[in-house]
């Protein structure tokens, strides 16, 4: 009977850490790191990163050797949901105008929730983007068309 | 008496009645997020910040100091009545806030956090006006050494104290410094890290970033957990506490506004370590502690002062040495930085009216918080009716407006959903957050100094030891991380934290 090893979420954060680092290193490479009293522009990244580098491989190796740590199970639903919702209003609120992409930008989000209701979502959607148009618009004076024409 | 006149200074600032208005929507604006579970202070500052670059500085600064000591006093009412703690700071006033609602001793319970609060918020008003002008007046003696240890010490300090393990913590300040040098360096006008990206040659904006892992991430968590929410349905009647109640009170509230005090000034301190301290002091002193978790009103008085107390005079650091103590205190660097304005030992001397002003607004606040929070509490127990589904993609919605508002960039939008799915990886593998935001706004500052340092000392390291301020900065430094590897501490610190 072996004991089931590896901790998760160290051995995952810790390959963050090295892909960040990896991926530090690959955009300063082109740069001129200078010496420690005239520091070239390339000096400090590639310093952080081979402190992001030690950490992840410690991380990483502490996560391979510790006993047994899971993750909380990851649901698709909130995530999708969310990022869609941001993503839409990013592709919107310059062309469509403020007013479509906030209603958009909610309906899509309430989509993350089980326990959202048609309804009562569109209803919601209409009351806040109206509100939006009205507070960042009217009143702060947000530079952002509201409608598409 | 200086600190007469400066305390004049300060409240013909926060009296004019422009200013009085901001920190009446600061505190109202707070309480409100404070009594929401499932929004904090840092993604709502990072939301207004935009909306504040056309305000006068001062005002600004009045306003959004507002929401985060207005968020305290909003997090304990849902403590209290809901035992769902509104914000990590009211966490232990769950514990006898809400058994005391329970035995229908919810009036009381709510009277005594909110005058507790105020009294600890006027003495931290004090506190906070006492210690600027010394500290300010040795900083200045800073150069680029001291300073670069100065701001070493407040980044390991503010992990060490913080929630979750420092090695994680320390990891996270890297990344943020990281990303911090994104964009174009200064000294040589070479892009960094941009991967061509012409957005990111003024580096990363740190709204989209907060908003996405502070905002974004933690709506993805909640929605993953159901809710559940109860609410203690009893009518709020006799919200005078006894005299008894008062008498047993008044002790706690001075320690708790002592305690919160002390610890509310170093980094890291802030408002969430103060009212955890609090308690467990209450407990041991008690006569009786297994009072404690039963409805004590010790328990409730204690930690609040602390909790508000510890709000205010994180804003120490900040105002007298630039430094940030927690997140929050890092995006006011960023409203200062948006109005032009250095953060630094000299703010204090160049601009007095608004440091003091500040300050004076604290006390003004505070008094509107009493009435908006003792008689209107109703008012806000009613917003908990707000279901969840309804309040996230209202969030959702404004977090993109006001990403979009900080430069009118659908850039920063995508770059806000990039984090939020960074961050929701963070709270997946139990990662804090925080020390990222605090890397990524002393980034800049840090590589500064550390480049002015090493040209004076002709790229000797040396230098930071053998300057008598900067190596007592770096000795305390060292001393804090070799206590924290002594197996005593360790354990002490988790229970501490734990509890």
């Amino acid at each position: 009977m072996t004991q089931r090893r590896i901790d998760w979420p160290d051995l995952l954060f810790g390959l963050f850490l090295i892909c960040v680092a990896a991926g530090a290193f690959a955009a300063t490479a082109r740069l001129s790191g200078g010496t420690a009293a005239d520091m070239g522009p390339g000096y400090m990244p590639r310093a952080i990163a081979f402190g992001l580098l030690g950490f992840g491989l410690f991380f990483a190796g502490r996560g391979l050797v510790r006993p047994f740590a899971g993750i909380a199970q990851v649901q698709a639903r909130p995530i999708l949901g969310i990022a869609a919702s941001v993503a839409v209003f990013a592709l919107l609120v310059e062309d469509a105008g403020l007013a479509l992409a906030a209603f958009a930008a909610i309906v899509i989000a309430a989509l993350a929730s089980r326990e959202s209701r048609l309804v009562e979502v569109l209803l919601f959607g209409i009351a806040v983007s109206a509100g939006a148009v009205l507070l960042f618009v009217k009143a702060l004076a947000l530079p952002v068309p509201i409608w598409p024409w | 008496m200086e600190l007469f006149d400066n305390l004049l200074l300060g409240l013909s600032t926060a009296l004019q009645l422009n200013n009085l208005v901001y920190c009446l929507i600061g505190v109202v604006i707070g309480t409100a997020i404070g009594v929401l579970p499932g929004i904090g202070p840092i993604p709502t500052v990072a939301l207004l910040l935009p909306f504040t670059f056309g305000l006068e500085p001062a005002s600004s600064l009045i306003m959004l100091a507002g929401i985060f000591y207005g968020a305290q006093y909003g997090g304990s009412t849902t403590a209290i009545l809901v035992n769902v703690p509104g914000e990590t700071s009211s966490v232990v006033t769950c514990l006898d806030g809400h058994e005391m609602a329970k035995q229908g001793r919810a009036g009381p319970a709510l009277a005594i956090a909110a005058i507790s609060s105020f009294f600890a918020g006027t003495v931290a008003t004090v506190v906070i006006a006492v210690l600027s002008l010394p500290l300010a007046a040795l900083a200045l003696k800073f150069t680029a050494v001291e300073y670069f240890s100065l701001l070493v010490l407040g980044l390991f300090a503010a992990v060490i104290l913080a929630h979750g393990s420092v090695a994680k913590s320390l990891a996270m300040v890297l990344l943020g410094l990281m990303i911090g040098t994104v964009g174009i360096d200064v000294n040589s006008g070479v892009a960094r890290m941009t991967f061509g990206v012409p957005a990111l040659a003024d580096g990363l904006d740190f709204v989209p970033v907060a908003m996405g892992l502070f905002g974004l991430a933690e709506i993805m968590a909640n929605l993953e957990r159901p809710e559940t929410r109860q609410v203690v349905s009893q009518k709020l009647r006799d919200l005078v506490p006894s005299w008894a109640d008062l008498k047993a009170a008044f002790p706690a509230m001075l320690r708790g506004t002592f305690i919160g005090s002390a610890l509310g000034v170093l980094p890291g301190g802030g408002a969430a370590l103060p009212p955890f301290t609090a308690y467990a002091v209450e407990k041991k002193l008690a006569r009786d502690p297994s009072r404690f978790g039963k409805g004590a009103i010790e328990g409730v008085a204690g930690p609040e002062a602390a909790n508000n107390a510890g709000a205010q005079t994180s804003f120490i650091p900040l105002l007298t040495l630039g430094i940030p103590a927690n997140a929050l205190m890092a995006l006011m660097i960023g409203a200062l930085m948006m109005q032009g304005i250095q953060p630094g030992p000299q703010v204090m001397t160049e601009q007095p009216q608004l440091v003091w002003g500040v300050i004076a607004s604290m006390w003004t606040g505070n008094l509107m918080l009493l009435i908006i929070n003792l008689p209107l509490v109703g008012v806000w127990v009613s917003m908990l009716k707000i279901p969840y589904r309804l309040l996230f993609p209202a969030i959702v919605l404004f977090c993109c407006i006001g990403t979009y508002g900080i430069s009118n960039s659908v850039f920063n939008v995508w770059l806000m959903l990039g984090c939020a799915l960074v961050g929701y990886f963070f709270i997946k593998v139990g990662v804090e957050p925080a020390p990222l935001l605090l890397g990524l706004v002393l980034g800049p500052q840090l590589e500064e100094n550390f480049r002015r340092a090493m040209q004076l000392s002709d790229g000797d390291p040396s230098v930071f030891v053998t300057r008598p301020i900067s190596a007592l900065l770096l000795g305390i430094v060292v001393l804090l991380l070799a206590a924290l590897l002594s197996p005593a501490v360790l354990r002490k610190r988790k229970q501490a934290l734990s509890e």
